[in-house]
């Protein structure tokens, strides 16, 4: 499933023109990084530091649209035990705050969602930084931070039941809500 | 701060090991119990006789009785019940029926119990006595009464003596195990007795109810509740059944008490996941963790002076104890790439905990507080999650998925004699098994 989302994101990057953008560093490189304390929220991603050439896509397909995401903001996938927005990911949310920018009085609930694997403990806690990690990149691209709240619900509610990496590759989502 | 950044390779920790924890204060009298076994090896010979009822009364209550406390000690994994030879009562003298010693002597029983039983109107008595078979000397003689819809509680409470008569500690009986069940459609609390009977609806949310965890006099219920649209702690008095939602924003994670005042949970409401202890009030009393990244299933040692929790700072998830004086903290397992679910020991000296390994298989795992004598308990039998320890600390509880869906098993601490707890619709998870009540 690596490949295959390698090779999405490879696509993705060569249509939306945006390899210019750099991934987000991992966890743990950044936990080793010595840094002052940062003002509350504590930045979870770096945002890319080019100029951001938001799109707002005709019609809602693609990357973050799916049987579970047909509302106008599609949702984010990660990896496993990752709260890594990856290319694809990112281009997701240039996407949405492009559309959230059009939309200003729009307001959004990013749901926090794992895969079935591990403890259902740690996974709770596991979606909600998946969750603020695309609230905190859509935050530092202009959204204000007022027009989106964040839940998890680690892998209480999966989107696919089903077991096997595709399945769970599904469930290992921020999941973009429309509030109102 | 500087010791929360940098963790110690190994540290060894003078923990809880000479702890006097409360459960020696409640041994028999005197302090001494009845060393009836070999030398900490093997299990008691125990005949325990078919209770005599007066002839007019219906023998059904003398005879469910007997299932009651037959299962009771079976279930303590303590003894061994052997049936009663044919002559186990000298009836040459009608007046004063004596017991035969020497025919319970050559079946190979240490110890004798039997008794009577009567019914009153509903008002139930048993009269029981236990002997020593070698010396024919009587170990305890005792009379219990109750009502005849009481008849589990009656049988217990003389199986608790009796444990308590040859162990020197408290047993099993009358503790409680929450859990979580979906059997409704939606995840909520339930609370059965230790071994799976009386299962009890706790709460009725309609919503996802999780990990509950009762504080050590059992007199409050914490739980994570998604009811008011977040994962919440909650914290409900259980002798006025009142619920406190804690209102923070953010998530709340995986509630455990560190005494009878104060349960510590997971918080962001600051941005990163760090654990607090909060009162029963709902007031914050203290934070207690600092690094970044996710911080959370505190579990305390009985001192309540130290906590294993779980810590994503190296990236995976570890089990940590910190010290709560000196806020010292050293990691704990260094084998497994994904270990959780930290549960410490009554004792003090143990702590379970879940290794997620390699496929979908998690594994419930113990190793000494201070890091030493790791052991693998479950094996190649699915996932086995949220070990939680019987208050005498000879059991654990879990869940399983073993056969299909995930249900609540026991197994004796050394991994031993693992079976189911209950059979319940649905699936079980997060089992919290109470300490003593007194």
């Amino acid at each position: 499933m690596k490949k295959i989302n390698a090779i999405v994101v490879l696509a993705l990057m060569v249509t939306a023109g945006c390899s210019s953008q750099r991934a987000v560093t991992s966890p743990e490189v950044r936990q080793s990084q010595v840094t002052p304390p940062p003002p509350p929220p504590s930045p979870v991603t770096k945002v890319p530091s080019g100029p951001v050439t938001p799109m707002v896509p005709a019609a809602p397909s693609g990357y973050g649209f799916d049987q579970w995401q047909t509302g106008p903001l599609g949702d984010v996938f990660f990896d496993f035990d990752s709260t890594v927005l990856g290319s694809a990911a990112q281009e997701q949310l240039n996407q949405n705050a492009a559309w959230l920018e059009k939309n200003a009085l729009s307001k959004a609930r990013i749901e926090g969602h794992c895969d079935s694997r591990g403890t259902s403990e740690y996974n709770l806690a596991l979606g909600e930084r998946r969750a603020s990690t695309a609230k905190e990149y859509l935050v530092r691209l202009g959204v204000a931070s007022s027009r989106l709240e964040t839940i998890s619900f680690g892998e209480e509610r999966p989107f696919d039941s089903g077991q096997g990496e595709n399945a769970w590759a599904k469930n290992r989502r921020a999941h973009f809500v429309m509030q109102k | 701060m500087q010791f929360f950044k940098h963790v110690v390779a190994v540290v060894i920790i003078f923990l809880c090991c000479r702890i006097c924890f409360p459960l020696n204060l409640l041994a028999v009298e005197g302090g001494e119990y009845i060393a009836i076994r070999k030398e900490g090896i093997g299990k008691i010979a125990l005949v325990l006789n078919k209770l005599a009822t007066p002839a007019k009364e219906e023998p059904n209550i003398s005879k469910r009785l007997d299932v009651i406390i037959h299962d009771g000690l079976d279930f303590t994994g303590l003894f061994t019940l052997i049936s009663p030879p044919l002559n186990v009562k000298d009836s040459s003298n009608s007046e004063n029926v004596a017991i035969n010693f020497s025919a319970l002597d050559s079946v190979g029983a240490a110890v004798y119990a039997g008794g009577t039983v009567t019914n009153t109107a509903g008002n139930i008595t048993l009269d029981v006595e236990v002997f020593d078979i070698s010396g024919a000397k009587l170990l305890l003689r005792k009379t219990y009464k109750g009502k005849s819809q009481q008849l589990r509680t009656i049988g217990y409470a003389f199986c608790e003596d009796l444990v308590e008569l040859f162990t020197g500690k408290k047993s099993v009986f009358g503790s409680k195990i929450v859990f979580v069940s979906n059997k409704t459609g939606f995840k909520e609390i339930y609370q059965c007795d230790f071994d799976g009977h009386g299962v009890e609806q706790l709460t009725n949310l309609h919503s996802i109810a999780l990990t509950p965890a009762l504080s050590p006099d059992g007199k409050f219920l914490a739980y994570t509740d998604f009811s008011s649209g977040q994962p919440a702690l909650s914290i409900r008095d259980l002798s006025t059944g009142k619920t406190l939602a804690v209102d923070k924003r953010g998530v709340s994670i995986d509630p455990a008490w560190r005494d009878n005042k104060e349960v510590a949970t997971t918080f962001s409401f600051e941005g990163d996941q760090e654990i607090y202890l909060v009162k029963t009030n709902g007031a914050i009393s203290r934070r207690l963790t600092y690094s970044k990244g996710i911080d959370l299933s505190p579990s305390f040692s009985p001192d309540g002076n130290k906590m294993a929790y779980v810590s994503s700072r190296n990236g995976q998830p570890q089990i940590f104890i910190q010290d709560l004086q000196s806020g010292q903290t050293s990691r704990l397992t260094f084998s497994g790439r994904y270990n959780t679910q930290p549960s410490w020991s009554p004792a003090g000296d143990k702590i379970a905990y879940t290794t997620w390994e390699s496929g979908d298989e998690i594994n419930i795992f113990v190793i000494g507080s201070d890091g030493s004598g790791l052991m693998q308990l479950t094996q190649k039998s699915g996932e086995n999650e949220s070990p939680a320890w019987s208050p005498d600390g000879r059991m654990l509880v879990f869940a399983s998925n073993r056969h299909g869906m995930k249900k609540l098993y026991i197994m004796e601490s050394t991994g031993q004699n693992q079976r189911p707890l209950l059979q319940l619709e649905g699936e079980q998870y997060q089992p919290c098994w109470s300490l003593f009540r007194e």
